[in-house]
Formats: structure tokens, sequence, C-alpha cells
């Protein structure tokens, strides 16, 4: 076989900066409920000014994208992989955006407001890293049935969503929570559900470059 | 009905095979691109469109070649009417040297069309049809071997549509031009398959993605893939396939 090392090298360290990327943004979102949580405003601007790296992965990834395509005109499954890697980073970093998102709602709380937790919502957190993570071992590994496992793991997360929405609202009839609390609590979630739906993004555009077909 | 039926083809030089058991079809007006490494059979085919393969000597042909129904391979075929039917434009541009008016209306005239009149409107129709009309309407009667490689080229292909054909075989009509020259014959490509069929043999791999509807891709006399050229290049089927077009292929 004729070697393109240089472009198998390419597309390699395209991937491996995809997966350094999605690491950063797992790590957003673990930090920033950390900081919602604990109402650490320290560790929630960390992860504002942390999120620039973010975009920076996608600026660079999306340049190295080009270069590629310019300098060796893709066709097929490189052609699929390059289309897939542009279309993830866009995902890839609204999910920053979102762990972002969540960080910000530690700042704009109280210090004496009461922590009222809601275990559902960290099971959002823990399935939308998971689901990330697969999508991003899946596109490494090219492997079908992982990456179609991340689409389905997203009704476990609309379903904690759906659950989180019940338990917020009878907290707020009780009166065991405060409205403003509730309210951010409720954003929070929101964000997560965003972020399921964003991983789901990533998993299609893996089948996509693996098959062709964008479901 | 398809333009050209091949079946079951085997084509032998000498004993040797050149094409194995290929079987496809040219589907009318549109353009079809044959790709693959060199030695793969691909010009072969071509030239047993329009028989051509017949003036090589050792060189054996089975299976048939429909063109409407017809098998071109049969005996008493007119193959000279066939030639007239499926033109030829080929890698290097080779103008006669004579005038370009001269050098389109050759082949009319050989069909006994002398008429000044008729002449003049079928080499000004085939000049225009192939894009090079107005760069030359101002010096019909200057000699074609001035012309440079790429207008050459439109004028091979002007020569072969005063012959009013249906198909163009093209056997990698641009290799030998600049990339504006290589950019006008695409163009041009992409306005004659609105009245003609064409065949083009490319070793570009980028040109067939450009301009082809379809495309056959062949490795050492076989037809390993025939899609359309949106799947060849998004998501062929063979591995093969997807080693030659992506360049790991030995």
């Amino acid at each position: 076989m004729t070697s393109r090392k240089q472009f198998d090298q390419e597309l390699a360290s395209l991937k491996l900066n995809l997966v350094q990327m999605g690491d950063l943004v797992i790590r957003h979102i673990n930090e920033g409920l950390d900081s919602f949580v604990r109402l650490d405003v320290d560790l929630a601007n960390q992860v504002i000014i942390s999120d620039k790296a973010v975009n920076e992965y996608e600026h660079s990834i999306e340049k190295n994208c080009l270069g590629i395509i310019l300098r060796e005109q893709p066709v097929a499954s490189d052609l699929r992989l390059i289309t897939a890697v542009l279309k993830m980073i866009t995902d890839l970093e609204r999910i920053g955006d979102h762990a972002a998102d969540i960080s910000k709602m530690a700042l704009f709380m109280e210090k004496t407001q009461t922590y009222y937790r809601v275990d559902d919502i960290f099971g959002m957190m823990n399935v939308c890293q998971e689901m990330i993570r697969h999508a991003l071992e899946s596109f490494v590994a090219s492997d079908l049935v992982l990456a179609q496992s991340v689409i389905s793991a997203d009704d476990t997360v609309d379903h904690l969503f759906e659950k989180t929405k019940k338990h917020v609202a009878n907290a707020l009839r009780n009166a065991a929570v405060d409205a403003d609390y509730a309210i951010y609590l409720m954003m929070v979630a929101k964000y997560l559900e965003r972020i399921g739906d964003h991983a789901v993004n990533i998993a299609e555009w893996v089948i996509f470059s693996m098959t062709g077909e964008h479901v | 009905m398809n333009t050209f039926d091949v079946r079951e083809l085997v084509l032998t030089y000498d004993g040797k095979a050149a094409l194995q058991h290929v079987s496809m079809n040219i589907i009318p007006k549109q353009v079809t691109a044959l790709i693959g490494p060199s030695g793969c059979g691909k010009s072969s085919l071509l030239r047993c469109l329009n028989r051509m393969n017949d003036l090589i000597d050792g060189c054996n042909v089975e299976g048939e070649i429909l063109f409407h129904g017809e098998n071109i391979y049969a005996k008493n075929y007119n193959v000279y009417e066939l030639r007239t039917k499926v033109g030829m434009v080929f890698q290097k541009p080779s103008p006669f040297p004579m005038s370009i008016f001269d050098n389109v209306a050759y082949g009319p005239r050989c069909q006994g069309i002398n008429d000044k009149k008729t002449l003049e409107n079928i080499v000004k129709k085939a000049l225009v049809d192939a894009a090079l009309y107005d760069e030359v309407k101002e010096r019909l009667k200057e000699s074609a071997m001035a012309l440079s490689g790429g207008q050459q080229q439109r004028l091979s292909i002007a020569r072969t549509i005063a012959m009013q054909p249906e198909v163009i075989l093209m056997d990698e009509p641009t290799s030998a031009l600049d990339p504006i020259a290589t950019g006008k014959i695409e163009e041009l490509i992409f306005d004659l398959k609105k009245h003609y069929t064409i065949v083009i043999v490319t070793h570009n791999m980028q040109q067939a993605a450009r301009i082809s509807d379809y495309t056959a891709f062949f490795l050492m006399g076989n037809l390993v893939e025939f899609n359309t050229t949106e799947q060849i290049f998004r998501q062929p089927t063979q591995a093969k396939t997807e080693e030659y077009i992506t360049g790991r292929f030995g």
C-alpha cells in the first residue's frame, strides 16, 4: 500500500486534538457544577476563563481541517472524517459554553443561599460526561455500536431532566427551596439537557464518518 | 435505453488479458469517468467503444458491446458509421497542418459535404459548441498550429462535434494542459453533456469528481466498482476503490 504518512499523521493529530478538546469540556462540566453546588466563585471564574482554551481548540482544529482540505483535497473516508471533525468541534464548543453558563449561576447567587440538593442533576452530569467520552472514543476506535449507544443514552438524560423538573416544582410547592435558587437549579438542569443533545450530535457525526449517512 | 451496454467484455492483446469480464452501462447525456492506475484497462475499454482497438495487431475481443441494443462487434456491423456517431478526443491535441476552418471541415468534407454555406454553418456551430469560436472567428483561415495547447484541444473537440456524433470519448483530454485551459475544457464538458453522451478517461481524481455523473474504477483489467460519482467519492463500497481514490494504494 502506498504511504500517505504525512497525511495520516495529520489525521491522527486532528483526532488527538479533538479528544483533548473533549477532555477539557468534560472537566469544565464537572467543575462548573461543582462551583454551582459549593458556590465557589473562584472555581466558577476559572471555568469561565478556561472556556477560552476550548474556543482556541476549536479555532486551531478548524484551521488544521481547512489546511488539510486545501493541501490534500480529501475524498471518501478522509473527506467524511474531516467534515465530521469540523461539525463536532462546533458541538464541543457549545458544550464548553454551557459548562461556563453553569459556572455563571454560581456568580449570580448570594453567598448566603441555602443549598438544595437534587441528586438527579448529578445523574444528568454523569450521563452527559459519559456520552461525550463515548462519542469521542467511538470516533477514535471507529466503533459504530458505541456511537449508537450515545444516542440512546440521551433518553436517560431527558428522563432525569423531567424528574428534576418535578422534584423542583414539588420543593417549591412545599417551600423547601428558595424561588431564586429553584430557577438557577432548573437553568443548570436545562444546560445539562442541552449538553446531552450536543453529545448526540457528536455521535451522529461519528456515525456519518463511518457510514456516510447522517442519521 | 442505455447508450452502451457492455456485457462480459474480455479484451486480450496477444493472449494477455487487458479487460476481464467487464459489464457496465453508459447512460445517455451523462458524463461517465473511467479511473484507475496505469494499465488497469480504462483506455482499452474506451477504445473498444468505437472499435479503435481493431487497429491494433493481436487484439481480440469477446463478449458484447451494445450500442443502442446492437452489438458493435457483430459481423457486418458498420464500423465507419459507428465512428461518426462515437467520436474521440485524444490526450494530445492533434490539429492537422491546415487552417482552423479546414480542420473542423475535414470530417464533413470526408462525408461528401462540399457546399460552402453548409460547411460554414457546420464549422461555426462546432466552434461555438466547443467554446472556441469567439477566440478564433477573426482568423479561421490561419493555421491551427498557431493555437495554444488549450485552444488546439478545443479545436479537436470542435472537429469531433462537426461530425454530429452522439457520444464523445475523451482519453485524458486535459493531461497536457495548464489549469486555466483545463478549466475551460471542464466547463465545456459540462455544457456538452446537454447534447452528447461523454465517456472520459482521467488520471485526475478531482476532475472525475468535478465533471462526471458516473464513475467506474478499474484495476488490473477488472471493473472494481461502478456507481454515481457522488457515491464513489463519498462512500465507495469496495475497499480497493477507497484505497485508490484516497491515495493509499500501491
